[in-house]
C-alpha cells in the first residue's frame, strides 16, 4: 500500500468534509421540515432558470475550447455587452408602453439587438486579440483573454457609467401560473423554454450542417480538417458566432432574471459557466448544457437543503459558496468533467 | 510538364533544416515514391507540399501553379489532397460524416453522392459501417476511410503518407492494390513508404531520401535492383 502524503491527507479531509456537510445538512433540514413544498419547488424553479442561462453561456466556452484550446476568458463580458445592448432597446420601449403592450415583438427586438452586438463583440475580439496569438504555445494567448475581459469591462464603465441601471420588468413578467398547486413564475417559463429552443437549434446547427460538421471535424484534428479544404478561420469565426448568439441571449435573460445591468455584471456567470462547462467535460456540447443546468440547481436547492440542516442563518446566502465549491471539487476531483476526457490529454 | 515539381525546397523546424534543396517531379497519371528510412524527411517533404509548412527556399508548383502563399485548404481545393501519417480520420465523426468532410470543397451534390457510391463499391466493408463513429473501426477499416474521405476531394493529385503503417501483412499487400487500382482510375499518386520493396514495386518512378537529401533515384524496378538500395533497405 503506498503511503499517503499530506496533500493526499487534505483532499481526503476535503473529500469527506463535503459529503459530511451535504449529508448531515440534509437530514438535518428535512427532519426539521422548514421548508414547505412550495418552497422547494420555488428552488427547483429557480434553479432551472439560472442554470439554462449558464448552460447558454457554458456552450460559448466549450465550443471554443474545443476548436482552439482556448479559454475564452472574456466569455462573460460578452454575455455582458449583450444585457447593456438590450437594456437600451428594453428602456425607452418599456417607458413608452410598447414593452408591456406587444411583449412580443417588443423581446424580439431587444434579443436581436442583444444577439447582434455580443455577437460582434465576439468576432471582433477573435480577430483583434485571440487570431494573432493563434500559434502561440504557453499561457499568453490566456493573459490576453483576461487582458480582453479587463477591456471590455472599463470600457463599458467608462461609457456607461459604474453605478447600477434597472433593467425594465414589465407587468406580464410577473404574471405566474398555478400548476397543481405550484406557483409557476412565467418569467421562468419563458427563460428557460426559449434557452431549450435555442440549445435546440444550435445542437442541431452543429449535428447537421455542413459548417457545423466542419466545426466538430476541427475540434477533433485542425491539421487533418485543412487537409480536407476546410478553412480554419471560417470555422473559428462561425464557433465563435453561434457563442455570440447564446451569449447576447442568455446576457438578456439574465439581466431580467436579476433585473439589473452594470458593468461588471458579466463576471460571475462567466466564471460559473466556465465550472459548468468544466463540470460537464469542457470541449462537450451536451456536457455544458448539462452543466449549466446542474450548477443551476446545486446553487439554488444547495444552500438550504445542505446548510439549513446544519444550523447555518439565511443559508440563501451563500449561494456562490455552494457554486464555487462545488466547482473546486469537480477541478481537483474529476477535471475531466462528466462527460468529457482530460484537458491534458489533448492533441497539442 | 510535370503535374508536381518541386524545386530544391528547403524546410526549416526553427533552426533545424529537415529538407536540404530537395527536388522532385511526379507526372501526370504516374505512381511516384518517395522512400527512406524514420526521420529522413518524407512527411515533411509531404507537409511542405500539402501547405502545412512553407519552404524557406524552392519552389513548389502543382499543375505550372507556384503554391508559395496558399494556405493549407486553398491547396487542398486545388484538387492536391493528403492522406496524412497516421490516417488522422475524425474518430468522433460517423464514417458518412468524414466522407462529407473530404469532399467539403465539392458542390456538385449529384457527383458527390456517385462518388460515395463508388466509395462504398472500392471499401465494401465502410458501407455496413457507415453511421457508426469512424473511432470504432479497425486499423484497416480506418486506412480505408482516410483513403476514400481523400478521393471523396476528386483530387488530381493524392499525397498519401505511410499507408500500410501499422498494418498487418495480409492488410498491406491489400493497402497496396488499392493503391493500383485509384491510379488505374486516373488519379496521379505520390506515396511516401518506410516499405521500400512493395512501394517500388508499383511505382514507376521512385526517389530514395536520406537525411533531408535525394541521393538516389530512378525507374522504380531499377531502384528495387539496385546494389546500394538493396543494401540499405532490403536487407
Ligand atoms: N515538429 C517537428 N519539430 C522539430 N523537428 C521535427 C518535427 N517534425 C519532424 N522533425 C524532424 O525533421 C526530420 C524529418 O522528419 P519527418 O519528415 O517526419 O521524417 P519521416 O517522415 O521521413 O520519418 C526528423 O529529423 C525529425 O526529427
Ligand atoms: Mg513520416
Amino acid at each position: 500500500m503506498a503511503r499517503m502524503g499530506a496533500v493526499d491527507v487534505a483532499l481526503w479531509g476535503m473529500r469527506i468534509g463535503v459529503v459530511l456537510v451535504v449529508v448531515v445538512g440534509t437530514i438535518g433540514t428535512l427532519i426539521k421540515g422548514r421548508y414547505t413544498a412550495a418552497q422547494w419547488f420555488d428552488f427547483v424553479m429557480f434553479g432551472l432558470t439560472i442554470g439554462s442561462i449558464y448552460a447558454q453561456i457554458a456552450l460559448g466556452y466549450t465550443m471554443v475550447y474545443g476548436v482552439l484550446r482556448l479559454i475564452n476568458f472574456a466569455h462573460g463580458d460578452i454575455v455582458m455587452t449583450g444585457a447593456f445592448a438590450g437594456y437600451f432597446v428594453a428602456a425607452p420601449l418599456d417607458r413608452s408602453g410598447f414593452l408591456q403592450n406587444h411583449p412580443v415583438p417588443g423581446m424580439v427586438a431587444i434579443l436581436v439587438v442583444a444577439i447582434a452586438t455580443s455577437t460582434t463583440i465576439a468576432l471582433l475580439t477573435e480577430r483583434i486579440a485571440y487570431r494573432p496569438f493563434r500559434r502561440v504555445v504557453g499561457l499568453a494567448p490566456l493573459i490576453c483573454a483576461i487582458g480582453v475581459s479587463f477591456f471590455l469591462e472599463q470600457t463599458f464603465r467608462g461609457a456607461f457609467g459604474s453605478a447600477v441601471k434597472s433593467y425594465p420588468s414589465p407587468e406580464w413578467q410577473r404574471a405566474s401560473f398555478n400548476v397543481i398547486g405550484f406557483n409557476v413564475p412565467g418569467i421562468d417559463v419563458l427563460v428557460i423554454g426559449l434557452a431549450l429552443l435555442f440549445m435546440l437549434v444550435l445542437y442541431l446547427v452543429v449535428q447537421r450542417t455542413r459548417m457545423g460538421k466542419a466545426m466538430r471535424a476541427v475540434a477533433e484534428d485542425g491539421e487533418a480538417a485543412a487537409l480536407m479544404g476546410i478553412d480554419v478561420n471560417k470555422v473559428v469565426v462561425f464557433t465563435f458566432t453561434l457563442g455570440g448568439v447564446m451569449a447576447g441571449i442568455a446576457g438578456v435573460f439574465y439581466a431580467f432574471v436579476y433585473k439589473q445591468v452594470y458593468f461588471f455584471m458579466g463576471f460571475t456567470p462567466g466564471i460559473k459557466a466556465f465550472g459548468a462547462a468544466v463540470l460537464g467535460g469542457i470541449g462537450s456540447i451536451p456536457g455544458a448544457m448539462l452543466g449549466g443546468f446542474f450548477l443551476g440547481l446545486v446553487e439554488s436547492v444547495g444552500p438550504s437543503l445542505f446548510l439549513d440542516g446544519i444550523g447555518i442563518p439565511a443559508p440563501y446566502q451563500l449561494r456562490d459558496l455552494i457554486a464555487f465549491t462545488l466547482l473546486i471539487m469537480v477541478l481537483i476531483f474529476r477535471p475531466q468533467g462528466i462527460l468529457g476526457e482530460r484537458m491534458a490529454k489533448k492533441r497539442a | 510538364m510535370a503535374l508536381l515539381e518541386i524545386d530544391a525546397i528547403h524546410v526549416f523546424y526553427d533552426k533545424i533544416e529537415a529538407l536540404k534543396g530537395i527536388s522532385l517531379a511526379v507526372e501526370q497519371r504516374q505512381i511516384v515514391t518517395l522512400v527512406g528510412g524514420n526521420g529522413a524527411g518524407k512527411s515533411t517533404t509531404l507537409r511542405a507540399v500539402s501547405g502545412l509548412l512553407h519552404p524557406r527556399q524552392g519552389t513548389i508548383r502543382f499543375d505550372g501553379r507556384d503554391l508559395a502563399g496558399l494556405g493549407a485548404h486553398d491547396i487542398a481545393a486545388t484538387g492536391l489532397v493528403q492522406v496524412p501519417e497516421g490516417r488522422r480520420i475524425f474518430g468522433r465523426l460517423t464514417v458518412a460524416e468524414n466522407l462529407e468532410m473530404g469532399a467539403f470543397t465539392r458542390r456538385d451534390r449529384h457527383a458527390v453522392a456517385e462518388d460515395r457510391d463508388r466509395m462504398m463499391r472500392l471499401f465494401p466493408r465502410l458501407r455496413e459501417r457507415l453511421k457508426q463513429v469512424a473511432g470504432t473501426l479497425s486499423g484497416g477499416e480506418q486506412q480505408m476511410l482516410a483513403t476514400a474521405r481523400a478521393l471523396m476531394a476528386r483530387p488530381r493529385l493524392l499525397l498519401m503518407d505511410e499507408p500500410s503503417m501499422g498494418l498487418a501483412p495480409m492488410l498491406v499487400e491489400q493497402v497496396f492494390e488499392t493503391i493500383r487500382t485509384i491510379n488505374a482510375q486516373g488519379v496521379t499518386i505520390l506515396l511516401v513508404e518506410q516499405n521500400a520493396p512493395a512501394a517500388l514495386g508499383i511505382a514507376d518512378h521512385g526517389y530514395v531520401l536520406e537525411s533531408g537529401r535525394i541521393v538516389l533515384s530512378g525507374a522504380g524496378r531499377e531502384l528495387l535492383d539496385d546494389e546500394r538500395v538493396r543494401r540499405a533497405y532490403l536487407g
